[in-house]
């Protein structure tokens, strides 16, 4: 057979969380897999790979009891022949191992060429960083998470050239977000070794992504494969689960719309910035410099203006999430300085000023992961109206403000739902309108657009253009290079530097 | 016919039930039969002494509890505001203090806590059983709360590591909302109901322990008559103490098992009502980790 | 770490300061109280012909002092609690004791108490060790059990109970239900002893085994006051929440074995869950089990802790004599504070060197798990 099939439900309490007919994959193709976060992808590849929790979920994988799909031959070579490269890289490292010891152990143990796979993955770091790191029990900010997701991937890469010569029809490797917590310089490696690997012997691939900026890169770097590889997305309709496949022509000619309507967008001269940070920072014992250039030679102070965005870029690990942290006074040790609108903020701002000045008054922000920052406890409507704004939200101004993100119809089912049985982009969603519905004067957004599916990233990408059209200054912090490029403009794109 | 459907009934209920759930009746049920059996075999005094023992022990174990969440609850909040302004002395000293209670043998620090009461009611200071009651009770939970003091103050450390906390600074909600309702009220209630299900086993062993040992003859004025009667405290009793003391004839008559379950019911009574309860409790803990994924 | 040790020994010196000024406290007040309990009733000791052990003597002495006393009856009551008091004081007055041992803490009582102190500590130290042996030992049995994909007997009675019915194994099926209600009698009883408080088991073999002997202690101490069976729970909850973490995951994807079968290829071994060290080569056990085991070590001190009160009720509440507590509950029914005060001090010793054991060790095996070493 030339393709992997599955038809698999997973039931969780009686409650149905996936149901997909015909999960199909071309076998020795890259498959990139798309769709928002949460509904499904990273759990039926699990289910396939056989990692779900029998005790906690009730799984069929083909009409097969999942104890009896566990046992076949199928589900044998796959995980033989395969390997599966997970999310959140953090917490994929056994803390009390040391790192060598868990690259050289199962299938690995006695395995000459692994720190080589390493070593090329570690490009631009000296060998004698790759030792040092080697010998040391992961811990969550050392290795960085980049840095753990490359072991993780030099593993996957291992094992693709430990495979044997003859077919081996069953061999699938599955990467879960593998450019989540990478920068584009190793993102883009991966990718050209990945690839490199599958030109001199194609196997089966399913990489599953909410980094459409792959899209562009493959299209544009690899194009001699392009025909091996299909883009296929995970959506919910009406009947249920379904793929369809995905045209990548359609985010590269948004991509080139947002680059071009930015270019009219441009606020005039003049106006007071509603944000501004001085260039150094101190935090946690180390200096934050901010500078114009991406070489960091020309420190550059800060400034958001009224209705543009500010793009913010750094290497994984360097501080951009402390940076914004520490302007939002949540972080309050060290030396900084800044001014909102016009009131100076600065390492001796008392937390009180925060309080009744600043958060959720002129300026607000919107965290990475919805899953910690949301009360999963909570329900849609209770987590809006529990809002201090300024003018409490009638359920006109509710349904007006929830229809910018959800459908009418979805939205009258998910408002009373509890947030833990939402999806991921549903959580997501609900974030980011946690902070649009505030409407302070300035919006700091970290990585807006995790685990968003195309449409939904379009949504919030108008909706952000409306807010800044409304005169709201934004100051973004994210993996989309390409989008908020597109978005800020040379201009308003700064870089962040650790001294 | 309509037995079987009956049993049938029960079978399913008990099979697909959540274990917590399944253990809260089977705690019921237990006692219930217990009672019955005594109804027809133990003599009324007996009986009467039993009930008010039984219902003392509980009655004392739920105030424990009552207790412990107030005083672990508002300490945890205390030793959290210490930590959080930086305000190193008195965070030393409270830390200090607590951790001194936690090092003392808990029931080292309860008999010091009962010489007391015993004072207290020997000066007829004490003198209603429920406030004697209430008092054993609150002397028990100065040893236990300390536990849920831990549970408050990890919940928060959890959900200050996460985003949850900043977000909702960040949206502008008051800190004081933050941690007694979105992080303790909304999404810690079951870590407090299975902390409060294994406080009650505690206080429960505990409270008997001490009570049986004061029977034993602590001194002339701190004695088990000074205090309400509870299960303990009626196990210390010479005739229980006969009916435990004739469960090893079983060892050398083996036939002598049917009548340890009419003839010595008093003491065999206290000793399963007691066992049962901190089975069940146990297991009630259980079936609550298991749900709630603690 | 500094700062642990220094609270630690900090708690010492004031535990020991305290003591020391209650130990003063107590005996002033003492020697005041049997002042003034003589004065109160001085005049009427030597009341001739009057006993005031024969309960007629006291009744009559009573109404005469309502007949000459008669607009205070208050003050007649305490007189009689005065008479009453000092009557009860001459048996536990130390001073009256007759073929006793000596009074107060002498070099020679010392010299006793360290021996008990000594076995005391024997005793908890043995318990300890076999508590934390046992407590990881049940706990990775069960979650074997539990990744076994296998519920508590009464379960799987239930399932084959309430299960379709084939012809022809009926009588099987009969033999496996009560072969497994067979199991779960047995496993209940087995909870009901690990449960029970020590002195209802110590009561219920005292009469056909010798429950005075160490072994018996020590046995008692481990499977008694449910401290075995909480502890393994613990360590079980601590290996199931490691189950559920991502480098279990990736730990299989590297093609460690996940077979949980006893014996089976892959499979664990029964003796590697009894042997010391544990090791679980080429399984995902041995990641969750590190993880679990060093997660599990600090709590040694609140077991410690709990393991006391277990050997204190042990010792007091079966009047085990010769041991340290029973000397304790002697001590305070003869007011000998000075001794109570020295045990309890032990004892808080006890416990707070093991604190300090078990904060260093966990310190320097933190240490080097945060690449500091």
């Amino acid at each position: 057979m030339d393709q992997f099939t599955f038809d698999i439900k997973i039931v969780a309490d009686g409650k149905p969380l996936v149901d997909i007919r015909d999960f199909s994959l071309q076998r020795n193709r890259v498959t990139i897999l798309l769709g928002e976060s949460g509904i499904g992808k990273s759990l039926s590849s699990r289910g396939i790979y056989g990692f779900l929790d029998r005790s906690e979920l009730t799984v069929t994988v083909n009409g097969l009891a999942y104890e009896d799909y566990l046992h076949t031959d199928q589900v044998r070579g796959i995980r033989r022949d395969g390997f599966f490269v997970f999310q959140e890289p953090s917490s994929h490292l056994n803390p009390l191992m040391t790192l060598a010891d868990q690259i050289g152990e199962g299938s690995f143990s006695g395995v000459p060429g692994m720190p080589e796979v390493l070593r090329t993955l570690w490009e631009g770091t000296s060998g004698e960083d790759l030792d040092s790191i080697l010998s040391i029990y992961p811990k969550p900010y050392r290795p960085s998470g980049g840095e753990k997701q490359r072991i993780l991937l030099a593993m996957a890469l291992e094992k693709i050239d430990m495979l044997p010569d003859s077919p081996t029809p069953e061999a699938l490797f599955v990467f879960d977000e593998p450019s989540g917590s990478l920068d584009n310089q190793y993102r883009d490696l991966f990718l050209s070794l990945l690839l490199d690997r599958y030109r001199k012997r194609p196997f089966t691939v399913l990489l599953i992504t909410h980094d459409y900026s792959m899209i562009s890169r493959i299209s544009g770097w690899h194009r001699d494969i392009m025909d091996k590889v299909q883009f296929r997305e995970l959506t919910r309709g009406e009947c249920g689960l379904a793929f369809h496949d995905f045209q990548p022509g359609t985010y590269t000619a948004w991509v080139d719309d947002l680059r071009r309507s930015a270019e009219s967008r441009r606020a005039p001269h003049g106006q007071e910035p509603l944000l501004t940070i001085e260039p150094r920072l101190e935090v946690f014992g180390r200096t934050l410099v901010i500078t114009k250039d991406p070489g960091g030679k020309i420190p550059e102070r800060l400034a958001v203006p009224p209705g543009r965005m500010v793009f913010v870029k750094a290497p994984s690990g360097t501080g951009k999430t402390t940076l914004v942290k520490r302007v939002m006074g949540l972080i309050q040790e060290g030396a900084f300085e800044a001014t909102l609108k016009g009131m100076p903020l600065t390492g001796e701002t008392p937390r009180r000023f925060w309080q009744e000045q600043v958060w959720g008054k002129r300026m607000t922000m919107v965290f990475q992961h919805a899953d910690e920052a949301l009360n999963m406890h909570s329900t849609m409507r209770k987590t809006l109206l529990g809002l201090p704004l300024r003018v409490p939200l009638t359920s006109k101004g509710l349904s007006r403000l929830i229809g910018d993100l959800f459908e009418g119809s979805e939205a009258g089912v998910l408002l009373d739902k509890n947030i833990r049985l939402l999806s991921g982009g549903q959580k997501q969603r609900l974030n980011l309108l946690r902070g649009l519905a505030l409407d302070t004067d300035v919006l700091i957004l970290d990585e807006p657009l995790n685990g968003l599916d195309f449409e939904s990233a379009t949504k919030v990408i108008s909706m952000l253009l409306r807010k800044m059209e409304a005169g709201m200054g934004l100051l973004v912090i994210s993996h989309n290079e390409e989008i908020f490029d597109a978005l800020a403009g040379a201009d308003q794109t700064y870089y962040l530097h650790a001294v | 016919m309509k037995t079987r459907t009956k049993g049938q009934a029960v079978f399913r209920f008990a099979q697909r039930s959540e274990q917590h759930v399944r253990w809260v009746c089977f705690w019921i049920a237990g006692l219930g039969l217990l009672w019955l059996w005594d109804l027809f075999f133990l003599n009324s005094p007996a009986l009467s002494l039993v009930r008010t023992a039984l219902f003392n022990s509980l009655l004392a174990g739920l105030l424990v509890v009552f207790f412990s969440m107030t005083l672990g609850w508002g300490t945890g909040l205390l030793v959290y505001s210490l930590e959080k302004r930086k305000n190193t002395l008195p965070y030393i000293v409270v830390t200090f203090v607590f951790n001194l209670i936690r090092s003392l043998p808990q029931i080292v620090g309860i008999l010091l806590g009962y010489v007391l009461l015993t004072a207290l009611i020997v000066q007829d200071i004490l003198r209603s059983p429920f406030l004697q009651l209430v008092s054993m009770s609150f002397v028990v939970s100065l040893f236990v709360f300390l536990e849920v003091m831990d549970l408050i103050r990890e919940r928060i450390a959890h959900y200050k590591q996460l985003d949850f906390f900043d977000a909702m600074l960040c949206c502008g909600i008051k800190e004081s909302r933050i941690v007694n309702v979105e992080i303790l009220r909304k999404n810690s209630l079951a870590h407090l109901v299975h902390k409060g299900v294994a406080v009650f086993g505690m206080a429960l062993f505990l409270q008997c322990s001490i009570d049986f040992i004061l029977s034993v003859g602590l001194s002339t004025e701190v004695s088990s008559t000074n205090f309400p009667a509870t299960l303990g405290s009626m196990l210390a009793r010479m005739d229980s103490k006969q009916d435990i003391l004739a469960i090893s004839m079983v060892f050398s008559d083996p036939s002598y098992v049917t009548s340890l379950f009419t003839r010595h019911l008093q003491g065999l009574n206290i000793a399963f009502a007691l066992v049962f309860t901190l089975v069940c409790a146990y297991n009630i803990a259980n079936g609550l980790v298991r749900r709630y994924h603690l | 770490m500094q700062r642990k040790i220094t609270e630690h020994i900090g708690s010492l010196a004031f535990v020991a300061i305290v003591f020391a000024v209650l130990l003063v406290l107590l005996k002033q007040r003492e020697a005041a109280d049997r002042q003034a309990r003589v004065k109160a009733v001085a005049p009427y000791l030597s009341i001739p012909g009057c006993d005031f052990g024969n309960p007629r003597d006291r009744a009559l002495f009573n109404e005469t002092l309502n007949l000459f006393r008669p607009a205070s009856p208050r003050a007649n009551d305490t007189l009689i609690s005065a008479m009453e008091s000092y009557r009860q004081s001459q048996f536990t007055d130390p001073n009256l004791k007759t073929g006793a041992g000596e009074q107060g803490l002498t070099w020679h009582v010392l010299g006793r108490l360290s021996l008990m102190y000594l076995q005391f500590v024997l005793v908890y130290g043995i318990v300890l060790a076999l508590t934390f042996y046992g407590a990881q030992s049940l706990g990775i049995y069960r979650f074997v059990r539990m990744k076994q994909g296998r519920g508590s007997y009464l379960e799987e009675f239930l399932h084959l109970v309430s299960g379709p019915k084939v012809r022809g194994r009926t009588p099987s099926r009969i033999m496996e239900a009560s072969f497994l209600l067979l199991k779960t009698f047995l496993k209940g009883a087995a909870y009901a002893i690990l449960f029970s408080p020590a002195y209802v088991i110590g009561y219920s073999f005292k009469a056909s085994f010798e429950t005075d002997s160490l072994l018996f202690m020590i046995l008692l101490g481990v499977v008694s006051n449910g401290l075995l069976v909480n502890y393994a729970n613990k360590f079980y909850t601590l290996l199931a929440t490691e189950n559920r973490k991502g480098y279990v995951e990736t730990a299989l994807v590297k093609n460690l074995s996940g077979e949980f079968f006893w014996n089976a290829p892959g499979g664990i071994a029964y003796r590697s869950i009894l042997s010391l060290p544990r090791h679980f080569p080429g399984h995902v056990l041995q990641h969750i089990y590190l993880n679990a085991r060093h997660q599990y070590f600090p709590t040694l001190k609140e077991q410690a802790s709990f393991l006391i009160t277990g050997l204190i009720i042990i010792e007091m509440a079966l009047n085990i004599q010769g041991h340290l507590c029973y000397e304790l509950l002697q001590n305070i029914l003869y007011r000998q504070y000075d001794v109570v005060l020295t045990i309890l001090f032990g004892i808080f010793l006890l416990v707070k060197v093991t604190d300090i054991l078990v904060d260093v060790r966990h310190h320097r095996e933190g240490l080097r798990y945060e690449n500091k070493n």
